[in-house]
């Protein structure tokens, strides 16, 4: 992974010797809280309901085994001995002391990590593919460029006051894990450069991005990014935050106009001044080889007999991998959603052993997946047994990747200060619903994304099952979306039947899984497929208790 | 005759500016001096002179710069596209920027504008909510001169050209990239 050198970590250090100097004038009255405020958020601190949230940049969703220990301890001194993955690959420790945070800052800052642009109407977090650098149906690495586009952001001059926060997702691959249509920029590298997705998002207004440009050379990434970026920064509305998105821009320009004046922009650039040379794109990609493999013998009928010996262990081999480039690897999902907890946290103790098992079987690197599991991205087959068993140990173990309740979850009522109802209550509901391993299994893949107000942190409009909950009249209400998806196929869910309760949202799913589980003409066939081939309509019915 | 009027705008400006903010805004160049302020915003009302110092608001600067010979200043709202200007750039040897408030980050684009596409030499001025915290990067966009909300300006502009030794991205200051930094320090 990435290293930083001399000008990343003085960067670093000259940054958090900023924000420390803040925090002293916020702590002693010179500045207001009002004053503070848009200087806290530039650095990912927010204030919750009850304490202030530090939100952690993880780039691209990459992280060693130091850099999680780290976190670990963290969780252990500074907070409440646990942390939150966040579904933009970072990590929230939500019970902060403002006192502290300087203090937090250097520690991340000795393993190469800091809290920068976490927050903010600026660029982001670059989000990409779990399983970049190892998955099968790979073309191109997107780590590079996600690293470059990470430095380039950083403290842009001229984009650090959008209209609204900023969001670029990078994928390489056949299949689009990255979500890249629902992103405000989604970049898909091909082998003639990047397609341009620009307007996707989700919130109140959901869209789809449109595909502005195809085959943008790598070495013209930056200043056509740059392009795109000022277009936005000079004509995004101002006057109403929910619709200062680039969506509502692009929507209202229309994709073709908006794409026009990106180019007339583009042309008028300094490009040879703001692109990187190939040569630091080359330095990049330096720093990410692939591991040292371990030629270790694999021993087929050997990982046979464990898994006859141990139902949970070929279950978790069955649902919680990922093909890999090389045939005696694979990837390893580490859910973080065992039944009935809140999805995306892990106490230090856990965060202890990911490292651990990091060190052990998967060369010292981790991911944090958009769905806020866990990644080891090379794990040789052969450890896979002993792995299992050290993760076992802590919870770490649960064997629901990508199932019905692999869910997606905001914090909701119970931490976020704009929410209108519980998210999480209703996630540990649902999976307490679907329990039983073995239906869990025969439904297959199944993504339930929950959010607890219309803006959407939970993704309801792509889950394939989307739950939103609303106010109404002081009750909690919860609509129910079929057929959202953010994978390459696209498409925002729409509302079928009437909203419903809380206590009725898992029965109606469980019929809603009954009736699909009669429909599908084959096991193959997932529930989004059936959606598909027969029109959400099919399942109106089945959300509401029979008469 | 234009003295009386940029005294009496130069009070109203003062007295506007210490409405809503904690110190009165002082005028500082990026080198850290204090400068005075020689300029005067017009009215619609008022004349122009010849040649004199007076910033023109950006409707009037469009629709009188075409007639009028020798330098004069603009001022620039949030939603003004500064190429409409491109043609008269000779004329204008000062360009107020105004934040009306810090979170609309406009004026940073307008700034690089008139730097890199239209190439600019004159002075570009951020008023309105100027605060310490905006100073890297308004420097880094080209901006000179801060009408700046802030009690010890001097520390201000010393801390903002002190914070960041290096920079990621080029801009329209003097530092290089980090990229090509790091292409010297291999080659070196």
């Amino acid at each position: 992974m990435y290293v930083y050198d001399q000008f990343d970590h003085a960067l670093v250090r000259e940054r958090n010797a900023e924000f420390s100097d803040q925090v002293a004038r916020r702590l002693s009255g010179e500045l207001s809280e009002d004053q503070f405020k848009p200087l806290r958020l530039m650095n990912g601190l927010y204030l919750q309901l009850h304490a202030y949230m530090l939100r952690i940049a993880i780039p691209y969703g990459v992280l060693s085994s130091v850099q999680m220990r780290r976190f670990a301890h963290i969780a252990r001194t500074y907070d409440r001995d646990f942390g939150h993955f966040t579904t933009r690959q970072n990590l929230q420790f939500n019970w902060i002391k403002l006192a502290d945070t300087p203090k937090i800052l250097e520690e991340l800052a000795e393993v190469e990590m800091h809290a920068m642009q976490t927050s903010g109407n600026c660029i982001r977090n670059t989000t990409t593919d779990q399983f970049a650098g190892a998955a099968k149906d790979e073309l191109d690495d997107p780590r590079p460029w996600a690293e470059l586009i990470r430095q380039w952001s950083t403290i842009h001059p001229e984009f650090t006051f959008l209209p609204r926060k900023f969001k670029i997702a990078i994928t390489g691959a056949t299949k689009d894990r990255a979500a890249i249509r629902v992103h405000d920029i989604g970049l898909h590298l091909t082998p003639k450069g990047f397609d341009v997705y620009v307007g996707g998002g989700m919130g109140r207004t959901p869209h789809l991005g449109h595909l502005i440009k195809s085959g943008v050379p790598g070495e013209k990434l930056l200043s056509y990014l740059e392009a795109c970026l000022r277009v936005y920064n000079r004509y995004g509305r101002r006057d109403n935050i929910y619709k200062a998105r680039i969506k509502i821009l692009v929507s209202a320009l229309g994709p073709d106009e908006y794409a026009r004046q990106v180019e007339e922009e583009w042309a008028q650039l300094d490009q040879a001044a703001i692109d990187a040379p190939y040569y630091e794109i080359d330095r990049i990609r330096t720093f990410f080889p692939d591991p040292a493999y371990a030629d270790k013998a694999f021993d087929a009928a050997a990982l046979d007999r464990a898994k006859a010996a141990d139902p949970g262990f070929a279950r978790w081999v069955r649902n919680n991998t990922h093909p890999h480039k090389r045939d005696d690897h694979v990837s390893v999902t580490i859910s973080t959603k065992p039944v009935g907890l809140p999805p995306g946290d892990a106490s230090s103790a856990q965060m202890d052993v990911m490292a651990d098992v990091a060190d052990s079987f998967a060369y010292s690197e981790l991911r944090v997946a958009h769905d806020q599991n866990i990644i080891l991205p090379h794990v040789a087959k052969a450890d896979l047994y002993d792995l299992y068993q050290q993760l076992d140990r802590v919870n770490l173990s649960t064997a629901n990747a990508k199932k019905i309740t692999d869910i997606i979850a905001c914090p909701g009522l119970d931490y976020c200060s704009l929410a209108n109802a519980r998210s999480i209550p209703l996630s540990q509901e649902i999976s307490k619903k679907f329990s039983d391993a073995n239906l869990t299994d025969e439904i297959g893949e199944l993504e339930i994304k929950i959010s607890g107000c219309i803006n959407a942190c939970g993704h309801h409009h792509v889950g394939h099952i989307g739950i939103l909950g609303v106010d109404k009249q002081g009750i909690e209400v919860y609509q129910i979306m079929l057929g959202g998806r953010a994978d390459e196929k696209a498409a925002l869910g729409v509302i079928t039947g009437k909203g419903l309760s809380a206590e009725a949202v898992p029965g109606a799913l469980e019929r809603v899984v009954r009736l699909y589980l009669q429909l599908r003409t084959s096991p193959a066939e997932r529930f989004i497929d059936v959606v598909e081939r027969l029109g959400r309509e099919t399942f109106a019915e089945a959300l509401h208790e029979p008469a | 005759m234009w003295l009386s009027v940029w005294a009496v705008k130069l009070l109203q400006r003062r007295f506007m500016s210490q409405l809503n903010s904690s110190a009165t805004p002082t005028l500082i160049a990026k080198d850290g001096t204090r400068i005075l302020d020689g300029w005067a915003l017009l009215n619609d009302e008022d004349v122009v002179g010849a040649d004199g110092p007076y910033v023109l608001g950006f409707e009037r600067a469009l629709n009188e710069l075409p007639g009028l010979n020798g330098k004069y200043g603009v001022r620039i709202n949030p939603g003004d596209d500064i190429r409409a200007l491109s043609p008269y750039m000779e004329k204008i040897a000062l360009v107020e920027v105004n934040f009306p408030g810090y979170r609309d980050g406009r004026g940073y684009s307008t700034a690089r504008i008139l730097r890199s596409d239209l190439n600019y030499q004159g002075e570009i001025r951020a008023v309105g909510d100027v605060l310490r915290d905006q100073l890297f990067l308004m420097l880094r966009c080209g901006f000179n001169e801060f009408l700046l909300k802030d009690a010890d300006p001097e520390g201000a502009i010393k801390a903002a050209t002190d914070r960041f030794e290096n920079a990621y991205q080029s801009a329209t200051d003097a530092r290089q990239p980090i990229w090509a930094l790091r292409k010297q320090l291999a080659g070196a």
